[in-house]
């Protein structure tokens, strides 16, 4: 009596799995659908080569940036027979109307601590455009520890010369103090010949005689004393030229420097901030769930412990 | 039976998610932060900075009328402007705490308010006037009160300011059983009051052994002018002892420290 009922019943569940099967199914293939645009499956591109004498910081999925907006990604990276390496860059078509023959490819970093990417520094427009398996120059650019240790490499002549002239003229045996020590000697024989003179030129013409004796040797001192300066100086002004010349050297390739990271420092202390800004909520946000929030202990003002010490007096 | 379990679970876990921390004011935390930054001052012996520091954090404690930060920052206050040597300056900010009839500050903080005070009067050479507050601190101090060895000292402080020898003796030993797993900057000035107390009953032998554990424990602490009370105590010990070189040499290690003016 039952039994028409229960496969009734039978039949709706049968239909209701169909269904659910049917939609896990659709759900499965939208799902592979949009992994595989992601994935750049169904977009036209061209492939393009770049080579290099090492892999050092390229890998397979990076990123291709052009002016900002991501074009493509690497394809492939792969040792040639000549040991070096070949790299693989797909492009989105859309873009390569863009992209001269002349265009370089330069892998930098897009934060102090972020991912390399590889941007296509544009080439002249005129040239005609990349094509199927064009090959463009690469180029490693410059990242902030490489621009420091650049200047530290130009600042150390510069401040061993600095060092080499203080030392020159602080040595009690070098030119220059020689020479001031001889000067000042001089300057005392010169004033006491003087006194000697003011005292005898009225007395007698003999004593006046000796008098300018003593004051001949006394301006041959102080001649000889500026002759040692004259030499002294022309080598420290030699030194300081050399130390100038390397400061000016020095100071132009900071500045060609500077130029070449004006535009990458802004944008990296930019991501920079926000890569620590997104790191303090992360670690804000771990240290506020349930499960780890009893492993931080939550800061609380503290006092300082009362020191119950009086010397007694003396 | 299963079904069961697993709901129970489910819910357990929901409600354990659910868990909302204890909310804290910005605010609050600013005041936190300011603490902490002029308590690692006061260790590094910035004591400027730190009274600049913990006065940012006592005006927010103000401002959002958080008891307890008040009276930790006004303590913390008194305490570095005494080792500035601006005692009425930290005077000032104890009696704001120990007067103050519109907020109930806990027990704990009058009592350390309290001894505070006591020894400023014993510095300003207020006997009469230390021993009233630091009866006063005891009072507060009641229940597991952590500063009992601190008010002990005090006591044992103010005897030897008044030359009772026994008195300070009594008081600075109780003063080390309590301190001795408790607090090394208290155990060692329980050491050094007894070694002072020692030399004052004409015991020199015990007073050096006192003031040489002292000593070690204050140079493990790295405080400077502890570091030369000690040094004064055992040059004061090999004096009585007619170690006449020994005590020259302690002198010196003393003056040493005290040249480089480091507090």
């Amino acid at each position: 009596m039952k039994l028409p009922n229960y496969n009734e019943r039978l039949l709706t569940v049968e239909k209701r799995t169909r269904r659910f099967m049917l939609g896990a199914a659709g759900v499965m293939v939208l799902v592979l659908l949009l992994i595989a645009d992601r994935q750049d499956y169904f977009r036209r591109s061209t492939a393009i080569y770049f080579f290099t004498p090492n892999a050092q910081g390229l890998s397979k999925g990076m990123a291709v940036k052009f002016i900002g907006f991501k074009v493509g990604s690497v394809q492939d990276v792969r040792m040639q027979p000549n040991a070096t390496v070949q790299v693989k860059v797909s492009l989105d078509d859309e873009y390569v109307h863009l992209i001269g023959q002349d265009a370089k490819a330069r892998l930098v970093k897009e934060a102090l601590v972020g991912e390399s990417v590889v941007e296509i520094i544009p080439g002249s427009q005129q040239v005609k455009q990349v094509t199927q398996d064009s090959v463009l120059q690469f180029e490693r650019g410059q990242d902030a520890g490489s621009v420091v240790e650049n200047l530290a490499a130009q600042l150390q002549p510069i401040l061993s010369d600095i060092h080499q002239i203080t030392t020159s003229i602080n040595n009690p045996n070098g030119d220059v103090q020689q020479t001031l020590k001889n000067l000042n000697q001089a300057t005392g024989g010169f004033r006491e010949t003087v006194n000697q003179f003011t005292q005898l030129g009225a007395s007698s013409n003999q004593k006046l005689d000796g008098a300018y004796v003593k004051f001949d040797k006394a301006l041959d001192r102080v001649n000889s004393s500026l002759e040692t300066l004259d030499k002294a100086i022309p080598k420290l002004v030699d030194k300081a030229d050399t130390t100038l010349n390397n400061v000016q050297s020095a100071t132009s390739d900071i500045k060609k420097i500077t130029n070449d990271s004006a535009g990458e420092i802004p944008s990296l202390v930019r991501n920079a901030n926000s890569l620590v800004q997104d790191g303090q909520e992360t670690l804000g946000g771990v240290k506020k769930s349930w499960l780890l929030n009893g492993l931080f202990p939550k800061p609380e003002e503290q006092a300082l412990p009362v020191d119950g010490y009086v010397p007694p007096k003396p | 039976m299963r079904s069961t379990s697993s709901i129970l679970s489910c819910c357990l876990l929901l409600a354990a998610c659910g868990h909302v921390e204890e909310m804290r004011s910005a605010r609050l935390e600013q005041a936190t932060e300011f603490n902490q930054r002029a308590q690692r001052a006061f260790q590094r012996g910035e004591y400027q900075s730190a009274a600049t520091l913990y006065e940012n954090a006592l005006l927010l404690d103000v401002a959002i009328e958080n008891v307890n930060g008040i009276a930790i920052n006004t303590l913390n206050l008194a305490r570095v402007n005494q080792v500035l040597g601006q005692n009425a300056l930290a005077q000032r900010y104890l009696d704001s705490l120990l007067e103050d009839k519109s907020l109930q500050y806990p027990a704990a903080q009058l009592a350390a308010a309290a001894v505070q005070k006591s020894l400023l009067r014993l510095q300003e050479n207020d006997a009469t006037g230390a021993t009233e507050w630091v009866e006063k601190s005891a009072a507060f101090c009641v229940r597991d009160c952590p500063l009992s060895g601190v008010i002990d000292n005090a006591r044992a402080s103010i005897a030897l300011r008044t030359n009772d020898a026994d008195k300070a003796l009594y008081w600075s030993e109780r003063a080390a059983s309590e301190n001795k797993n408790a607090s090394p900057l208290e155990y060692a000035n329980s050491l050094r009051l007894a070694a002072s107390a020692k030399l004052l009953n004409s015991d020199p032998d015990a007073a050096l052994r006192l003031s040489e554990e002292a000593l070690v424990i204050d140079k493990t602490l790295g405080l400077p002018e502890k570091i030369r009370q000690d040094l004064l105590l055992s040059e004061q010990a090999h004096t009585k002892l007619g170690h006449a070189e020994l005590a020259a040499q302690y002198r010196d290690r003393a003056a040493r420290i005290a040249a480089t003016a480091v507090k």
